[in-house]
């Protein structure tokens, strides 16, 4: 029965049941009620019936008087129909009373009181008819008493009636009582009766239903217990919710069994994986830091081989061979005469081969007795099973591994195996990838090296090259310039030669022919003296020998002098020969310092050459006629120094030059000074000029003295004119004299006739002050010329570099901020450097360079700027801006000219 | 057909090449003491062929007779292998590197030690010379300017360079993070600029042959750059030996900008300092 019937059903019971109880009960009542009433009511009407008796009793006696009475009256007649009147209610009461009440007594009651009824109805009825015939008839007392006796007794049997009726009355009234106790008793009984019934009705239901609650609860308990494999189902007979919640738990219980079944099998599958995978990963652990197959291949194989629980193993590696690949054996793991005869196989050789070949393991599970033995110390055995594995990469076998086992292989070991070879298949490919890539690393890094040597080389010649074509354009250029100046000189000389032709022809054929004439019997002098002076035969006194000595040396005086003189008419007729070339300087001051050191020792004067540091070794000049000047000029210094000392000094100088007498174009040029100083016996100042003359000495008694031609300082002069040099004295008379030859370090034209002005030069002694500044720096060629914008607010600073790099030849123009920098940078766009100061009113020097740099036109031009005292913000904002280069204020001059040098040099191309 | 035989005899005259190059190597080695064998053999082939045609020779065999009789000879060759190419402030970066990696590591030592390999003209161990003299550290740094070329150690140490590459020099002065005006460090002279003596007092000039030669000190910095690349592998393995053996724990060394640590043999023993200036600290 479903539990919902049996719910509704059990319910609906009770409320049944109590239904019927009530309306029992109801019932019940109801007919105690109705018969109690009736009861009541019957007996009410029944005392009223005998108490109306009881009345008309009393009532007939009085009428039965009245009608015995005869008066006319109304009452009298009234009184006879009140009789029959009473006579009627009388009879009425007794009948029905008769009728109603039939309890013997009652009926006796009744029925005694009929009888005296009766005759009491017959003594009224004799009393009437008595009466109707006589009217005024008196009745006996007799009478009288007769009908009073039987009313009496009358009235004695109603009331016992009525007594009797009221006793009825109560009796009814307690029986009814009693029945009403019965009935309340009655409900008490029912009600414990239902009471009962739907306890116990109620208990079943719950039974009924706990029961099988219970039965499928303690199951399910069980259940729970239980595992989930063997679980226990509900029997349970009974149909609805339960049992169908037992047939789902059932059901429910089956599929938990075959779940778990399932589930049972995964987990052990998924042990198996597991084992694996964790194989797998310890194999991939002992490998991350393996740069090199071999370690990788003995790591992996003497990992693998114990942790698949085989016993022995191989490892052979594809390697490129002659052409040929073969599969080389590179590790082992417990192999027994491990000899070298199956080292390497090629691919299909040997199952080794084969297996690389087909690109599949092979498993050979029958392994035959001399085939191959697992051994140890103890004995060998044979192996149950080998396998051979192909380790592959992307798509090709890069390996072999042979695995040999004492058991037989199951499949986790076979799945070990294939998962272990895949995963160091990824790792040789990725070894070998490295090792490729390491090589190609390696060779790019030599390749770059490589380059950088071929681009230094290709620097280093380049810059021979630029070299080599710097030299050959200067010697292309001095080639140039040289025949320039041979087409100058050979013009010269034809114009010279021509005038020479007219003016000296007979001057010079005199002079050719007296020297001629004096020298040829003069040598011969000279030839003879000597072989006399050598005294070969030994015949000669002392005293010969001296006079001989003085022939030769006198000889040679007069030869000196004859040269002298033709020299002299020779320059003066520019006809002498300048030979210039390329000299050592060393070699001219060796052949002085022999000249003169023994003079000086005979002398006992002090004699040094001193040379200024920076002079060239080589230069361009007439070296006999350089060391003409030279020997004059300390001849003569030796000649008039008697103690003390001469020196010689050469030194590089810069020396301003009058060109063609006019004294407005002056030219600076580098220049070697020669300076003869000696602490003789000096000059008069105006005797400075005379000397130079020809045949002239500055005191015509110092001839007396000393002696010489006075030719010696003119002939000195002309040469040095030819050299494109100059001398310059300067002497205070009784202190000594410097003679100066000035002879240019290149080579000019001879054409330039650049003249000396001994006017101008100016005494070293007497007036240090002078115009023409011996520079001791060497010439700034990089500088000269350069137009030098200088942009600086400060009045003094603007003057004062003016002043010091107009010094050097540069043009200068100015601008005292940078707004009238740019503007007069844009009209001289010819500009070559700019100075630009910092801290200017109106435009700064930042702002001024930014905007120059937004010229196209003076995008590279050399900024230069002034920083006041180099501060590090500041440096980088002048770079920012745009400065090519930097120097600090104060500024010295001496590196603002070297850093201008920097920035100003050009290339020639 | 006659591809191929031009191949070959290409391939036959390259063999003859190289076995004329390796008996001259030879030839030197016996005779002047000079040991080039293990120098980048690609350049030793441009240089002795170089020097083949400025002697106007036909062969390399040629320039070997020539060579063992005429000592001027192999002057001319000596220089040839002795590649001079080198800048002030050369790869400002560098310098930048150094100033500002390397010096506030050291600064507070009591002595440095610098070790120029392969100085050549002297260029760089000037520019070290500066950077150290504006970072307030010259007075305390000895800079051992070494070279194989005795010339060009002559010509370093008159510390006089050419006016035309003085631009770039300052240029390379400024971005290598030069904190003074470049121009105070040199004179203008004629053609060429004079640095200042002071920049010489701590430099000490002397050859030093990287094959031959061993460790002389220890040193606390060591700059070796494009030296390398003019060796071969194994060359390079025993120079980077001795450079391993002359540099302090924890000292410093700068390559060349095309040059590497990563696949010499010392490769692990150093510890990438800045790795496009190549410069490294040695950590074990």
């Amino acid at each position: 029965m479903k539990f919902k019937t049996k719910l509704y059903m059990s319910i609906g019971f009770l409320w049944l049941f109590i239904l019927i109880i009530a309306v029992i009960l109801l019932n019940m009542l109801e007919q105690t009620t109705v018969k109690m009433n009736e009861v009541v009511n019957d007996l009410n009407e029944r005392i009223e019936m005998a108490a109306v008796m009881k009345n008309e009793t009393s009532q007939i006696g009085l009428e039965l008087g009245l009608m015995a009475s005869d008066r006319n009256d109304e009452i009298h007649i009234n009184a006879e129909d009140d009789w029959e009147d009473s006579q009627m209610k009388l009879q009425k009461a007794m009948e029905s009373l008769e009728q109603r009440d039939k309890t013997e007594k009652a009926q006796e009651l009744i029925a005694t009181y009929r009888t005296l009824y009766q005759t009491y109805q017959n003594l009224g009825d004799e009393a009437l008819a008595a009466k109707n015939r006589n009217k005024q008839v008196e009745f006996p007392a007799s009478y009288w008493k007769n009908a009073e006796i039987n009313r009496q007794r009358m009235i004695q049997i109603a009331d016992l009636l009525c007594v009797l009726e009221k006793q009825t009355l109560k009796n009814e009234l307690f029986r009814t009582k009693d029945t009403y106790n019965w009935a309340v008793t009655m409900i008490y009984v029912y009600l414990a009766i239902a009471l009962l019934i739907g306890v116990g009705f109620t208990f079943w239901i719950i039974r009924s239903l706990t029961i099988n609650l219970n039965k499928v609860t303690s199951v399910m308990k069980q259940a729970t217990t239980s595992d989930f494999e063997s679980m226990p189902r509900i029997n349970l007979s009974a149909k609805g919710e339960l049992g169908e919640i037992a047939a789902a738990f059932n059901k429910m219980a089956d599929a938990l069994e075959k779940h778990s079944f399932r589930e049972k099998d995964l987990k052990e599958a998924a042990e198996a994986e597991s084992w694996l995978n964790g194989k797998i990963a310890e194999i991939a652990t002992i490998y991350p830091e393996v740069e090199s197959v071999q370690e990788l291949a003995d790591l992996f194989i003497t990992n693998l081989v114990p942790m698949a629980g085989a016993s022995s193993g191989i490892f052979y590696l594809k390697e490129l061979e002659e052409g040929e690949h073969y599969f080389k054996k590179i590790s082992s793991y417990a192999v027994l005469n491990d000899s070298d005869n199956h080292r390497r196989y090629r691919f299909g050789e040997s199952l080794v081969g084969q297996c690389a070949l087909e690109k599949r393991p092979i498993i050979l599970n029958d392994v035959p007795a001399d085939y191959f033995k697992i051994g140890s110390g103890m004995g060998a055995s044979l192996p149950k099973n080998i396998i051979i594995l192909p380790v592959k990469g992307v798509d090709e076998v890069l390996a072999v591994i042979e695995i040999a086992s004492l058991e037989t292989y199951n499949p986790l070991q076979l799945k070990l195996f294939e998962a272990a070879v895949d995963n160091i298949g990824i790792k040789i490919n990725q070894i070998l990838n490295h090792i490729k890539v390491e090589k190609l690393l390696q060779e790019s890094q030599t390749l770059t090296e490589e380059l950088q040597v071929q681009s230094e080389e290709l620097q280093l010649q380049q810059e021979e090259l630029r070299t080599t074509n710097e030299k050959l354009e200067e010697q292309y250029d001095t080639l140039k310039h040289k025949n320039e100046e041979i087409e100058k000189v050979r013009g010269a000389l034809e114009e010279k030669a021509q005038q020479l032709e007219i003016s000296s022809q007979y001057k010079s054929e005199f002079l050719a022919n007296m020297s001629h004439e004096l020298r040829t019997p003069l040598n011969s002098l000279l030839i003879l003296a000597k072989i006399l002076s050598d005294n070969m035969d030994g015949n000669l006194t002392s005293k010969q020998e001296e006079y001989i000595r003085t022939i030769y040396s006198s000889g040679k005086d007069l030869l000196h002098l004859i040269t002298d003189v033709l020299d002299l008419a020779k320059v003066e007729s520019g006809t002498l020969d300048i030979n210039c070339k390329e000299i050592e300087l060393n070699d001219v001051l060796e052949y002085i310092r022999k000249q003169f050191s023994p003079l000086a020792e005979q002398k006992q004067i002090q004699f040094s050459i001193e040379m200024d540091d920076r002079l060239p070794d080589i230069f361009y000049t007439d070296d006999l006629r350089l060391q003409q000047i030279l020997k004059n000029l300390l001849s003569n210094a030796f000649k008039f120094t008697e103690a003390g000392s001469v020196f010689l000094k050469i030194e590089k100088v810069i020396k301003e030059i009058y060109e063609n007498h006019s004294t407005e174009k002056t030219q600076f040029k580098p220049m070697l000074s020669f300076s003869v100083v000696d602490t003789g016996i000096g000059i008069d100042q105006d005797k400075l000029k005379v000397i130079f003359e020809a045949f002239q000495q500055a005191d015509g008694t110092t001839s007396r003295k000393y002696g010489g031609t006075g030719l010696g300082l003119s002939i000195s002069r002309e040469i040095a004119h030819s050299l494109d040099g100059f001398i310059e004295v300067s002497s205070v008379k009784g202190k000594g004299s410097s003679f100066t030859l000035y002879v240019p370090l290149e080579s000019e034209s001879h054409n330039g006739k650049y003249l000396a002005m001994e006017e101008a030069a100016i005494s070293l002694y007497d007036t240090p002050n002078t115009k023409i500044e011996p520079i001791s720096e060497p010439a700034m060629p990089n500088l000269k010329d350069k137009k030098i914008l200088i942009v600086d607010d400060d009045i003094r600073n603007l003057y004062a570099l003016t002043v010091a790099l107009e010094m050097y030849e540069m043009e200068i123009i100015v601008a005292e901020n940078g707004r009238e920098g740019i503007t007069v940078l844009q009209e001289n766009p010819d500009t070559d450097l700019i100075l630009m100061d910092i801290m200017m009113p109106e435009m700064d020097g930042f702002d001024a360079m930014r905007q120059i740099r937004r010229m196209p036109e003076f995008f590279e031009k050399p900024i230069i700027a002034l920083t006041a005292k180099a501060m590090k913000r500041s440096r980088e904002e002048c770079l920012e801006a745009g400065a090519t280069d930097y120097i600090s204020k104060p500024i010295n001059i001496e590196q603002l000219l070297s850093l201008m040098q920097v920035w100003l040099y050009r290339k020639e191309n | 057909m006659t591809l191929n035989e031009d191949e070959r005899i290409r391939l036959h005259l390259e063999e003859i090449e190289k076995i004329e190059i390796e008996l001259f190597l030879e030839a030197l080695i016996r005779f002047y003491g000079y040991d080039f064998r293990n120098y980048a053999f690609p350049f030793l082939k441009r240089r002795i062929k170089h020097r083949v045609q400025q002697e106007h020779l036909t062969s390399i065999s040629a320039l070997q007779e020539k060579v063992l009789r005429d000592s001027e000879t192999m002057k001319r060759l000596l220089t040839d292998f002795s590649i001079n190419v080198t800048e002030m402030f050369r790869d400002p970066s560098f310098f930048n590197s150094i100033r500002t990696k390397v010096i506030p590591i050291v600064k507070n030592f009591s002595e440095i030690k610098i070790w120029h390999v392969g100085c050549s003209s002297g260029e760089e161990a000037y520019s070290m010379a500066i950077l150290l003299y504006e970072e307030g550290i010259y007075e305390k740094c000895r800079i051992f300017a070494t070279d194989l070329n005795n010339d060009i150690l002559e010509k370093a140490k008159n510390a006089t360079f050419a006016l035309d590459v003085m631009q770039l020099y300052t240029k390379n002065y400024l971005e290598a993070g030069g904190k003074r005006s470049f121009s105070e460090y040199y004179k203008a002279v004629d053609e060429k600029v004079i640095f200042h003596s002071f920049l010489r007092k701590n430099i000490v000039f002397a050859q030093h042959n990287l094959v031959t030669d061993q460790s002389f000190n220890e040193f606390d910095i060591i700059i070796c750059r494009n030296v390398f690349i003019y060796f071969n592998r194994n060359l390079q393995n025993q120079v980077h030996k001795l450079l391993y053996d002359s540099l302090s724990l924890s000292g410093f060394i700068g390559l060349g900008k095309r040059e590497g640590m990563k696949f010499t043999n010392y490769g692990n023993c150093y510890r990438e300092i800045d790795a496009s200036d190549k410069l490294y600290q040695k950590i074990k």
